[in-house]
């Protein structure tokens, strides 16, 4: 229970966007935005209406989709698996970093 | 803003090179200096050259307008003679008062043009920097504003700097050329560490917000600390007789003088933790200073150091050699 109290806590802490709002702010249609998170590419949250919220940091992540997508000639879905590759880099470095290792790149 | 390289330069290939060996170039080029696979500031104007060439030179038709009459290609209405067109220009030139922009041809009314006028801007022209390329040519609208990618770089720092942290310039390369950013680094600061600046990563287009620079700090090696994490290493070197009869003794720390309190029978090696003199923490506590104890001795005697210490070894058992090392 306690677990649970503290998580509903940490969740009405962070402001989640509604559907409309993230739309809006990516410049995406929101029956899109819909399709990206039914492919897995972006975190949202359902309510108990089924309406979609989203942590504000999938912006940033919206804005990459994007990127990725125009810049590379990509399909939504090799977005994604590039965005997760990455991140995976990112960490490796971050990693990296902290041992005091020059990354490779 | 620099002068733009000739598109064919810009993608590595020969003018002669056939429309496959054009388009492989430009997906090299574009993985290669993706804004969100590359972060260095400098690979996003890499990018939009490379897209910008790309447009021009994937669709035949712009292509041929390029090669006759080169980087003015879009000032030139249609169906002009390119011979025409050189002749124009020339005459133009040699009107003007060299070496400046391009001087105007006719004074009134007639066409017009500069250098100033050739500094189109890419947004214009591929409806946002992604919207022109990638897809090939479809893809020119439709894509509303993308907010601009984080950007990552290095920025080397004395330890001294990172213990007190202070305002540093920066020069970042931008979509006009250089520019100097003024970066406020913050006491305690570690290697590895990414100091953020809200806004000053790579561009958005169609009026989103900018992308975020990061600056990765590195610590330049120091002749005397050695940094780990928060913690600093220095040698302390004593004389014989400090180490052997314990002595108080000043030495210079990133933050200033210390007194460190050497213990009688110290050997080399042997590290003296001074707490809290290492890095500053501004979320918690900071990084312990070490010493390390090293003993010199002078590298000529004089003739009463050679007879003390002469007397010292006739008198002495000790043989840091023998097991157990210490009597």
């Amino acid at each position: 229970m306690t677990t649970t109290v503290l998580t509903r806590r940490r969740l009405v802490a962070v402001e989640l966007l509604p559907l409309d709002t993230f739309a809006r702010r990516t410049g995406l249609h929101p029956d899109l935005v819909r399709r990206l998170v039914a492919l897995g590419l972006l975190e949202a949250t359902s309510d108990a209406a089924g309406e979609l919220w989203f942590p504000p940091t999938q912006l940033p992540a919206a804005a990459r989709l994007q990127r990725l997508r125009a810049g590379l000639a990509l399909n939504w879905a090799a977005t994604g698996l590039v965005a997760d590759l990455l991140d995976r880099i990112s960490a490796l470095e971050a990693a990296l970093r902290s041992r005091g290792d020059t990354p490779w790149t | 803003m620099a002068p733009r390289r000739d598109f064919y330069e810009s993608l590595g290939v020969s003018r002669g090179a056939s429309q496959d060996e054009i388009q492989r170039a430009y997906r090299k080029l574009a993985r290669t200096y993706h804004p969100d696979v590359n972060k260095d500031p400098a690979a996003e104007e890499r990018f939009k050259e490379v897209s910008e060439a790309y447009d021009v030179l994937s669709d035949p038709e712009t292509r041929r307008k390029y090669d006759a009459f080169g980087p003015d290609f879009r000032q030139v209405p249609d169906g002009v003679d390119p011979d025409t067109w050189a002749r124009a220009q020339q005459a133009g030139a040699r009107g003007g008062a060299g070496g400046g922009p391009r001087p105007r041809r006719g004074a009134q009314g007639q066409q017009v043009w500069s250098a100033e006028d050739l500094d189109i801007d890419l947004d214009d022209l591929f409806g946002g920097m992604f919207g022109g390329m990638g897809g090939g040519r479809g893809g020119r609208r439709g894509w509303g504003p993308i907010a601009g990618a984080d950007q990552e770089a290095e920025i080397t720092l004395t330890v001294e700097e990172a213990y007190n942290g202070g305002r540093r310039t920066i020069t970042i390369t931008g979509p006009d050329g250089p520019r100097a950013l003024e970066v406020a680094i913050p006491p305690g600061v570690t290697d590895g560490q990414r100091i953020r600046l809200a806004g000053q990563g790579g561009q958005g287009t169609s009026g989103a917000a900018a992308g975020d620079l990061y600056l990765v700090v590195r610590l330049a090696p120091h002749p005397r600390y050695r940094v780990q994490g928060r913690d600093i290493s220095v040698d302390l070197p004593l004389t014989p007789w400090e180490a052997a009869l314990g002595a108080s003794v000043a030495i210079m720390t990133p933050g200033g003088e210390a007194k460190v309190r050497v213990p009688e029978g110290s050997s080399s090696g042997r590290r003296l933790r001074l707490k809290g003199r290492g890095l500053p923490n501004p979320k918690g506590s900071p990084g312990d200073l070490y010493t390390e104890v090293r003993i010199m001795v002078p590298k000529k005697l004089t003739d009463e150091e050679r007879r003390l210490f002469q007397e010292l070894a006739a008198v002495s058992t000790f043989d840091p050699r023998r097991e157990g090392r210490q009597r």
